[in-house]
């Protein structure tokens, strides 16, 4: 059993009840996953902007079953005790609902993620445009059904490019999760709990630029290059999406086929 | 001007810098000197200037909805005075040129920042009553706290105020307005309104 682990069984021994789950076999390379993707294949994604009224610009995400609704607002005056800066400012904070994971919780902001998102877009955004100024983004997880902050985190640059904040290029966002010998691309939340670890690329697909890699868990350089290489071409094709988002061309646009084979 | 149209999101190539100038939305990348848009909107492309020695077309993208003004140097603006302290007083911008802002952004005026002359003899509380509109100028971005703004200018100044008695005043000079009711003067730095 221990040998299902992946390469490394040494530190990682996963624990008997999680081997035994039914829908996981991820020794065997015929099976697909729990929603019948293939490995490399995204879920079915769909954004919508302006969803928010109150807000300077608005989108919704929906992969799967991961829900999410973010919302600017500004570019507005700084918080008094703030420091004069000549840039603008972001400030990013991220939100679960109540409901939104399968055990009740209590709604409370993700202290992680806010920075997480904050590192991401702040690459992206042009700052010198609103001097002295923030720019607050608020992220709501309405439903939490895996790969959360990528998730978040291409919803957020959907938003900001909605309220008309200047931007050098979209920001898109994925996850691959490293399922024993495997890769699997976008993962659920039942998959992320099995994952041996974990990549989440963020970059802006047409200047060929990462502004943030997540790494956790145990990789190997080969694993690492594969998993670089599938989020990017995820990025791109994501990217696509959000665009005809943006230019309002088909906003009810589903795309299932981000396969990289 | 625009010739050809097409809609452009963050982050699309609209062409190469030796081709083409960035305008409004746009942005060259001194990496691979393209010019890229930095917002959502309809590519439009402005011949020069025949003048200009710079023949590069501009290349802007206009159209979609651009984030809420925001002051900067040199704008005209609008604003409510809320406080006045003997040294300085405090405003909210209301508009921006003709714009009204979206948020809301804090101004002062300090004293020395209210007439263009004699402003050693200058006294706050004579030239600006809470709740008063004047028309002020962008000096800087100011501190922390607050945008610097500045009256020192005929055409800058109270534009609308209230009288004890409720009235909008009537500017009689350019330090003076009367209320209609009581025939009462109170002292403001007026702007010169129109011709």
């Amino acid at each position: 059993m221990a040998g299902k682990g992946g390469a490394t069984p040494s530190t990682y021994s996963p624990s008997p009840t999680t081997q035994k789950t039914k829908s996981l076999s991820f020794g065997n390379d015929e099976v697909l996953r729990p929603d019948d993707r293939e490995w490399h294949q995204c879920r079915p994604a769909f954004f919508q902007i302006g969803v928010v009224a109150a807000a300077a610009g608005s989108a919704y995400a929906d992969f799967g079953s991961t829900k999410v609704i973010v919302s600017v607002f500004g570019p507005r005056e700084s918080e008094k005790a703030m420091m004069y800066s000549d840039i603008g400012r972001l400030n990013c904070t991220v939100s679960y609902t109540t409901f939104a994971t399968p055990v009740r919780g209590q709604g409370l902001d993700h202290k992680e993620f806010s920075s997480m998102l904050h590192k991401a877009l702040e690459g992206a955004i042009i700052s010198e445009t609103f001097p002295k100024t923030t720019v607050d983004v608020f992220a709501l997880v309405l439903e939490s059904g895996g790969s959360d902050l990528p998730v978040v985190i291409s919803c957020a640059s959907l938003a900001l490019a909605d309220a008309g904040i200047m931007m050098y290029d979209l920001v898109t966002s994925v996850s691959v999760s490293c399922l024993g010998k495997n890769l699997v691309l976008d993962p659920t939340l039942e998959e992320e709990s099995h994952q041996d670890g974990s990549l989440i690329l963020t970059c802006m697909p047409s200047r060929d630029e990462v502004t943030q890699l997540t790494i956790t868990g145990e990789w190997s350089t080969p694993k690492i290059n594969e998993g670089v290489k599938i989020c990017t071409d995820a990025c791109s094709k994501f990217s696509q999406i959000m665009k005809s988002c943006l230019k309002g061309l088909d906003s009810a646009l589903e795309e299932e086929d981000s396969n990289v084979d | 001007m625009g010739e050809d149209s097409e809609w452009v999101s963050p982050g699309e190539v609209l062409g190469k810098a030796s081709k083409f100038k960035a305008g409004r939305g746009a942005y060259v990348s001194p990496d691979n000197l393209t010019v890229y848009a930095s917002l959502t909107g309809l590519r439009r492309i402005i011949s020069p200037p025949p003048d200009s020695p710079d023949q590069r077309p501009t290349v802007e993208v206009t159209g979609h909805k651009a984030h809420g003004a925001i002051p900067e140097p040199g704008s005209i603006v609008i604003a409510r005075v809320t406080k006045v302290m003997a040294r300085m007083a405090s405003a909210d911008i209301m508009c921006l040129g003709t714009k009204s802002v979206r948020e809301k952004f804090t101004g002062i005026i300090r004293l020395q920042d209210v007439r263009a002359t004699e402003i050693d003899k200058v006294d706050m509380h004579m030239s600006f009553h809470p709740g008063d509109i004047v028309r002020a100028v962008v000096l800087s971005l100011g501190d922390a706290r607050a945008y610097y703004l500045s009256t020192a200018k005929n055409e800058l100044g109270v534009i609308s105020a209230q009288s004890a008695a409720g009235a909008t005043m009537v500017p009689i000079s350019w330090t003076e307005m009367q209320c209609p009711l009581t025939g009462q003067i109170e002292h403001r730095k007026v702007a010169k309104v129109g011709g």
